[in-house]
């Protein structure tokens, strides 16, 4: 047994830097896939939603006047858009990709007139999260984690968040074996027939106030799982849902954040989101030009 | 040994033209399960699953022979919807026949134990791979049938685990039989994360049922993604450049090694050796980094395409698996060696969850817990596909067939796999994209890969327009389940069971599918 304590000891710290700052190594594996509506022209997003594997480029109308919708939260991150158009879509290496509402994951981009693609305003959903007070966790956080039906992907990178490299109890973050003793509901994989009633009643034996992390994008939009007869796909249609961490499977880095978003110790990452109040003007426009094109 | 090439004439049967090391024959409904029994004599029921024709259902039987490079394909139209059940006399074929009969309604016919497998609460008029439901629309409620072999005897109790676990890890139940302190019985209730894959692929072009295959189980990720894609291009009469074999024999073989560190960790973890889980789970991480360097994604996803690979795999990515690799070999040695030195560790594995090796050959298990009971197979070697042929390893085997015996074979694997990476490596396997494919014709083959847990099976049936008409994923977890509930009733303690679980390294989600 003391050769394993030498072993352990002669290890040194491995440990990620971050959130207190960028880790390159873990951090190499992209989070997502980010949308610059610039480098969009009509027939590369006609092209992409043809590649795309799942719902997450979905484009209708032609050349002259048409839409492509964006959704991270049906992303698997195969690489086909950012191989087809890297000039419109590229890999984020930023680990800070959870968001606290479902439709801060989606874009949309409308053109008319065979112009070039812009960006359309949406109306962001008002943050459950921010309404309700997460300081009654104490910015600590005992985690149920339930597999709705996973591939074990999710799994894999969960168990590793245990790990020398992401230890996640040095966040103040733990998994709890009960859902009594927890504060979050960890939901991994597209909801199963069979695994329903367990995730129903594993949710209702958590005591308020409770949070719910839908973690990957089976949870988030059912990805390649999306119309099954087995499956019942998003996740927000059974449970109110308070983070979302995209990903196939998301990275630990990436589940990080999301549980530190959950708590209040991290903020969402900007640049990343879709257009909200900052860009509303120019949006706006993007919205009347389809009106016009219609 | 007979090969199957010669066997199946001697049976009466006419082989007709397959894709290259596959032998098909056909034979009539009547004549199927005796043929297939009389060829399992010699070989491995490989798979044994159905398909629906516009004329009726299909069942097709895979057999493979030790030291014979072929498959043979036996498959018969059913004039009903009842078979002749090959199980009392092949028990291999058990919980295909199973399968087939809650999937596709059809009836095996004196089938010792016609439960369901992975069901639970679906309507029995619905058979889930033939019934008309559309998209998303949801079948009623039934009864979930209760299947619990009944124990008897004093203080006798049982106890149930999950589906929900006590950490991060897959769902699953488990019923256990207990005096107190003996495990007497422990009973798998299957079918929890049951997602019906193969019915989601039906109709979906090939790029989009990759996409599946790849996410049949997110640790053989590759296994199953190769075996697919291996599959369309044996169909289509595709060939892979050398170069894409080879790139693709390295990232099957980064696969076992992160699965296999993950898998000794659990069991080191089991066992309470947190040094040695946190080491093998920095060993695990490290790779998955590098997969991450080589292909852009830790699990190696969207890397494979018909015909090759669909980006090259990354200089900075080879460059660095090339620095990392010696490192990885020293440390795996040694935190072999300090286990095998570590007695609280070996005391909790020797004889634990024994699988007899005449058990095992009834079952035609396979991957490392086939190979730690006397089952000596390995596609690799056996039927070599992407660049193995090119490529000197051994396939460690064991004949004790506990949980210590697993995890040697699972040590001695590491040391194997690390050794191909480097002769891959050795070879520089810079490549550039797969060609598009033009077209993909009507056809099907079959394609196999080792994965981590042991061989995969994916049988493909292409339409005219390309698109998927049939697919049939078997995982090995398809067959290493089968015995699970066997090694258990060994005369174990309770607490053993962490190790159990954690020796047999088993995927629910390859299995539930």
């Amino acid at each position: 047994m003391s050769r394993w304590i030498v072993r352990g000891l002669r290890t040194g710290v491995r440990t990620t830097i971050f959130p207190a700052g960028e880790d390159p190594e873990a951090g190499r594996a992209p989070s997502a896939v980010e949308l610059d509506p610039g480098g969009l022209t009509p027939p590369t997003a006609l092209a992409v939603a043809q590649a795309c594997p799942t719902e997450a480029l979905v484009a209708e109308g032609n050349l002259k006047n048409g839409r492509l919708r964006f959704d991270l939260g049906q992303c698997i991150l195969c690489g086909r858009c950012t191989r087809l158009a890297p000039e419109a879509f590229r890999p984020v290496h930023d680990p800070r990709v959870a968001v606290r509402t479902r439709d801060r994951l989606s874009r949309r981009v409308t053109w008319s007139e065979g112009g070039r693609p812009v960006e359309e305003a949406v109306e962001l959903a008002a943050d459950r999260l921010r309404e309700r007070s997460w300081r009654v966790f104490g910015r600590s956080l005992h985690i149920r984690h339930l597999d709705a039906g996973s591939c074990n992907g999710c799994e894999s990178e969960l168990q590793l968040l245990s790990s020398p490299h992401y230890d996640l109890a040095r966040l103040g973050l733990f998994f709890t074996p009960t859902p009594r003793h927890a504060d979050a509901l960890l939901v991994t994989g597209v909801v199963t027939r069979n695994l329903e009633p367990a995730l129903r009643e594993t949710y209702e034996a958590i005591p308020e106030p409770k949070l719910v992390v839908a973690a990957g994008v089976c949870a988030i939009g059912g990805g390649c799982f999306t119309g099954g007869i087995m499956t019942h796909g998003p996740l927000d249609r059974l449970l109110p849902v308070d983070v979302y961490v995209p990903g196939c499977p998301p990275t630990p880095l990436a589940l990080l954040h999301g549980l530190l978003l959950a708590v209040g110790k991290a903020e969402e990452r900007r640049s990343a989101a879709p257009v909200g109040e900052r860009a509303r003007p120019r949006a706006a426009g993007a919205a009347g030009a389809v009106r016009r094109g219609e | 040994m007979t090969r199957l090439v010669e066997l199946a004439p001697a049976l009466g049967l006419s082989l007709e033209a397959g894709p290259p090391g596959e032998l098909r024959a056909v034979c009539a409904g009547a004549s199927f399960t005796d043929l297939a029994a009389r060829i399992a004599v010699g070989a491995h029921l490989s798979d044994l699953f159905a398909g629906v024709n516009p004329e009726g259902a299909v069942l097709t039987a895979v057999f493979s022979a030790p030291g014979d490079p072929d498959w043979l394909l036996l498959s018969t139209l059913l004039t009903g919807d009842r078979f002749l059940s090959l199980t009392p006399r092949v028990h291999a074929a058990s919980w295909f026949e199973r399968e087939i009969a809650e999937m596709y309604g059809l009836v095996p016919e004196h089938h010792p134990a016609p439960v369901r497998l992975r069901l639970h609460d679906w309507p029995e008029d619905l058979p889930p791979m033939r019934c008309r439901l559309a998209p998303g629309e949801r079948a009623p409620r039934g009864e979930r049938p209760e299947v619990v072999p009944e124990v008897r005897g004093q203080g006798i109790f049982q106890l149930p685990l999950g589906p929900v676990r006590s950490g991060p890890q897959e769902s699953a139940e488990f019923l256990f039989t207990s005096g107190g302190e003996d495990l007497v019985a422990v009973w798998p209730r299957l079918g929890y994360k049951l997602r019906l894959v193969e019915r989601l692929a039906e109709g979906r072009p090939v790029e989009a049922a990759l996409a599946l295959a790849e996410r049949l189980a997110g640790t053989s990720t590759l296994s199953n993604g190769l075996a697919f894609v291996q599959a369309v291009e044996r169909a289509a009469g595709v060939e892979v450049p050398p170069e894409a074999r080879l790139a693709r024999t390295l990232l099957n073989e980064l696969e076992r090694l992160h699965h296999h560190f993950g898998a000794v960790g659990r069991v080191a973890d089991a066992t309470g050796l947190s040094v040695a889980a946190a080491q093998y789970a920095m060993l695990k991480e490290e790779v998955l980094r590098v997969c991450a360097a080589l292909t852009g994604h830790r699990y190696s996803r969207g890397v494979l395409a018909p015909g090759g690979l669909a980006t090259p795999l990354a200089a900075e990515g080879v460059a660095e698996l090339a620095r990392r690799l010696p490192g990885w070999g020293r440390r795996a040695e040694r935190l072999g060696g300090l286990l095998e030195d570590t007695a609280t560790f070996m005391d909790r594995l020797e004889g634990t969850a024994v699988l007899e090796p005449e058990y095992a050959a009834h079952h035609h298990l396979v991957g490392p817990i086939g190979r730690s009971t006397g089952v000596d197979r390995d596609v690799r070697r056996d039927h070599p596909y992407a660049a193995y042929g090119e490529m000197e390893f051994q396939v460690p085997g064991d004949d004790q067939g506990d949980a210590e015996a697993r995890v040697r074979v699972l040590l001695a694997e590491i040391g194997q796999s690390l050794g191909i990476v480097r002769q891959a490596l050795d070879r520089a396997p810079a490549i550039s994209p797969a060609p598009p494919i033009a077209a993909l014709g009507p056809g099907s083959a079959l394609g196999w890969a080792e994965a981590p847990g042991g061989e995969t099976l994916h049988f493909v049936e292409l339409d005219a327009e390309g698109r998927v008409r049939r697919w049939r994923a078997r995982p090995p977890a398809c067959v290493n389940w089968h015995p699970y509930a066997h090694a258990c009733a060994s005369g174990n303690n309770l607490t053993d069971y962490p190790v159990i679980e954690a020796s047999f390294a088993l995927s629910h989600a390859e299995l539930d599918r």
